[in-house]
């Protein structure tokens, strides 16, 4: 199991259709090759985190980075991981008219994202954090994950 | 005319002809497409005035002028209207000859009509097309020769068929330079073989090309420049394709480029050689640069690390809080600052003071940080905390004892005193020196008394110099202390005046005060002079603005090396014939100083003793007398 984030700029900004077409097609695909994640989008700004088996997410990243859609692909991490932190792939965007994408699979709003879970390690947490915070600005206050209760070191 | 299988042909052939005797220009032989000229058929015998059809008059003029001069005549797609629904323009070419009869004089004019209506019609449209292609021409070449590029076309070998005249202003070539030759004449040595075969290489694929190259300018130096190709997308068949591209001046980008290079390059020398952890990361706060030392110190690389894995290197129990911080620097552009252990390769963790800044540098925002390790002050800090704490345990367990014994020997010590008064009113002694030897254990048991009397007070007091400090009227101080002193002053009929109104308030301690009043009176009394009742003056007043207590006394005086900090040491007295133990002065030194005080002393050995004390280094505003 291995997770990639990057972040990128989208070419033209992407219009609610644009979203709304992306989110049901990526649903579709990754649900099939049980890849799970998040995406982030905000005025041309595009994150992603997206978890799987190394030899799918692999080339789906090979292939995200040559789409059009977007330029300027900056991967942050890929490395392996011992377990999975989403249970599902899901997209956080404003949509300009938020009717129609409140019931809508795998939408959320900004606001509504959830803290990174206790599974990720700290330093990919406060990744999410910054990407977050890179694409949605300072709007959305960021938490991280509770202290951990190690014994102190030497 | 006679009706001739001639005529038959002539019925029906696709010209108009028409014959015109005589000269009114009456209508002869008319075929069927000169009726649909004349617009239907022409009554023979009539002049062609009286049924001109769709003939415009000047064309009868000139009929009548070629009937006249014998000269022919031929109008190239004379333009007929036709009248009806929506119909066009037709075109003609007309012919008129004179027909000559047997004696060669003109009997009539022949008339020839032929159809051009298409043939005109293709050679307007073909010539709006020209007009059309002229001006978008015109309007290529003027954007291409105003636009600061190069441009040009070639073809499939890389002959040049167009190059724009920016490339002669820039060469600095001649208009009649034979361009193919030269170009790659003026390509820098360096970039000319990649050059040609890059360009060979597209056009031989038949795609475009992007590629950079130095060119020699009109003054002799090379410059960097950027040439896009694109092969022409719609070509006939069998015709040869040509490329279309532009050359670009990069020279100063590059430059740029190469200026961040180097200036990028100097920072991670500088940084690697700086036996620190350096760091920078992005605007959004993604680590992308970490020093030499720092992989060193860690025994990670950068790849390792990664953009957030610094925060792995802190210890378990810090890193949500640095995470937390450094996301909140982050969103505010705060500078980040804070104390962290730092997990070293050998896993030993040391602190590290991590300190990042947000600065703008030649390509937008970034964070500059590094990390100090203080390992050894922290650790040393802590030991000398720990050894701090320690001693003054110890201080006041020491104090504690000292109290506690005093305390403790003050009973048997009054005890002692009982029964040796007891002893001595029963006791009868043979001894002459009875009485004396009985007088000096009473003084010796005095002695005792007050040692540990002043003992016990020492360290009282001694604790009581952390004590807060408040506003406080000399005099009533005094007046508390006097109290106490009462008996000794009625029994010595001593004498007491005050003139505190210069300065009468002070900031100080309650009990510090009572001490330092207390010892300083008692020592007046003490070293009265023997020959005199004790006479003191106490005066309060403002010297530079800092109030100043004197206390003088007409006593024994005393030999005095220094004026200032006269440096009484506990139990160091030079009267000794006065009962004391010697610590009083002592304590009021050191209650002055850690005030930042300090005690004067002018004496005159069998006159008097004058103690003037400094309070403290600075006072706050006191109020004067009101």
């Amino acid at each position: 199991m291995h997770h990639i984030a990057y972040i990128s700029r989208a070419v033209h900004p992407l219009t609610d259709e644009d979203l709304h077409e992306l989110l049901t097609q990526c649903r579709r695909d990754n649900a099939q090759h049980q890849i799970t994640g998040i995406l982030f989008y905000s005025h041309g700004k595009i994150a992603q985190l997206f978890e799987g088996e190394p030899a799918v997410i692999e080339p789906l990243f090979a292939r995200i980075s040559r789409d059009g859609r977007h330029s300027h692909v900056q991967k942050l991490i890929d490395k392996p991981i011992v377990a999975r932190s989403f249970s599902e792939w899901s997209m956080a965007f404003h949509p300009l008219e938020p009717v129609g994408f409140e019931t809508l699979q795998g939408f959320l709003m900004p606001h509504h994202v959830p803290t990174p879970p206790a599974s990720l390690s700290i330093a990919d947490a406060m990744l999410i954090d910054l990407v977050r915070l890179a694409v949605f600005g300072g709007a959305t206050p960021p938490q991280a994950p509770a202290p951990r209760a190690d014994a102190e070191p030497t | 005319m006679r009706n001739h299988p001639e005529q038959t042909i002539l019925r029906h052939m696709p010209a108009g002809v028409a014959t015109l005797q005589g000269p009114e220009l009456r209508y002869g032989f008319v075929n069927e497409a000169m009726e649909t000229v004349l617009g239907g058929p022409a009554p023979a015998g009539t002049p062609i005035m009286e049924h001109p059809g769709f003939l415009a008059s000047d064309l009868l003029e000139v009929m009548q002028q070629v009937y006249t001069s014998g000269r022919p005549f031929t109008a190239k797609a004379y333009c007929l209207a036709l009248p009806g629904p929506g119909s066009p323009d037709r075109y003609y070419d007309l012919t008129l000859e004179p027909f000559r009869g047997a004696s060669d004089a003109i009997t009539g004019l022949l008339l020839f009509t032929v159809d051009v209506t298409a043939q005109e019609e293709a050679r307007q449209q073909a010539h709006r097309l020209s007009v059309e292609t002229r001006r978008l021409d015109t309007r290529l070449r003027v954007l291409t020769e105003t636009v600061p590029q190069i441009t040009f076309t070639l073809d499939a070998k890389g002959h040049y068929e167009y190059v724009s005249p920016q490339w002669y202003y820039f060469t600095g070539q001649p208009p009649t330079a034979a361009v193919d030759a030269i170009w790659p004449l003026l390509i820098h040595p360096d970039d000319r073989l990649r050059v040609l075969y890059q360009s060979e290489a597209a056009r031989t694929a038949g795609t475009g090309w992007s590629y950079e190259y130095r060119l020699r300018r009109h003054d002799g130096q090379y410059r960097w420049l950027l040439s896009r190709a694109l092969p022409e997308q719609l070509h006939t068949p069998g015709e040869p394709v040509y490329w279309h591209g532009a050359l670009t001046e990069i020279h100063d980008q590059r430059e740029l480029t190469e200026a961040l290079r180097r200036g990028e390059a100097e920072l991670r020398f500088l940084a690697d050689s700086i036996p620190e952890l350096i760091w920078t990361a992005t605007a959004e706060g993604f680590i992308d640069y970490y020093n030499r030392h720092t992989s060193e110190y860690s025994g990670l690389n950068q790849k390792e690390l990664g953009p957030t894995g610094w925060v792995n290197l802190l210890a378990p129990t810090e890193q949500a809080e640095a995470a937390r911080q450094w996301v909140h620097s982050i969103a505010t552009g705060e500078a980040f600052e804070g104390v962290f252990r730092m997990r070293r390769h050998d896993g030993q963790y040391r602190w590290h003071i991590i300190r990042a800044r947000q600065l703008a540098d030649g390509q937008g925002l970034r964070w500059f940080g590094a990390c100090t390790d203080v390992d050894d002050q922290h650790r040393l800090r802590e030991v000398l905390q720990t050894q701090y704490n320690e001693l003054a345990r110890t201080n006041y367990d020491l104090d504690t004892f000292v109290y506690t014994a005093s305390h403790d020997l003050k009973q048997p010590l009054v005890n002692l005193r009982g029964l040796f008064e007891e002893l001595s009113l029963v006791a009868s002694f043979n001894d002459p020196q009875a009485a004396t030897m009985l007088h000096m254990v009473e003084d010796a048991l005095a002695q005792l008394e007050l040692t540990i009397q002043d003992l016990a007070a020492t360290v009282q007091d001694q604790r009581g110099l952390s004590a807060p400090t408040e506003r406080l009227d000399l005099r009533s101080t005094a007046d508390e202390i006097l109290l106490g002193l009462r008996t000794q002053f009625e029994q010595t009929g001593a004498t007491l005046e005050f003139d505190l109104e210069a300065a009468p308030t002070l900031h100080y301690s309650r009990a510090n005060l009572r001490s330092i009043l207390h010892n300083l009176l008692s020592n007046a009394l003490k070293f009265a002079h023997p020959e005199r009742p004790a006479r003191i003056q106490v005066r309060s007043y403002l010297l530079e603005g800092q109030p100043v207590l004197a206390v003088q006394d007409n006593g024994l005086g005393m030999k005095t090396s220094q004026a200032q900090s006269p440096g009484f040491r506990p139990f160091a007295r030079q009267h000794t014939h006065v009962p004391g133990a010697g610590v009083g002065m002592y304590l009021v030194q050191r209650i002055l100083a850690s005030y930042g005080g300090q005690l004067e002393v002018a004496s005159t050995l069998g006159e008097g003793t004058t103690f003037t004390v400094h309070w403290a280094a600075a006072q706050p505003e006191v109020a004067p007398a009101a």
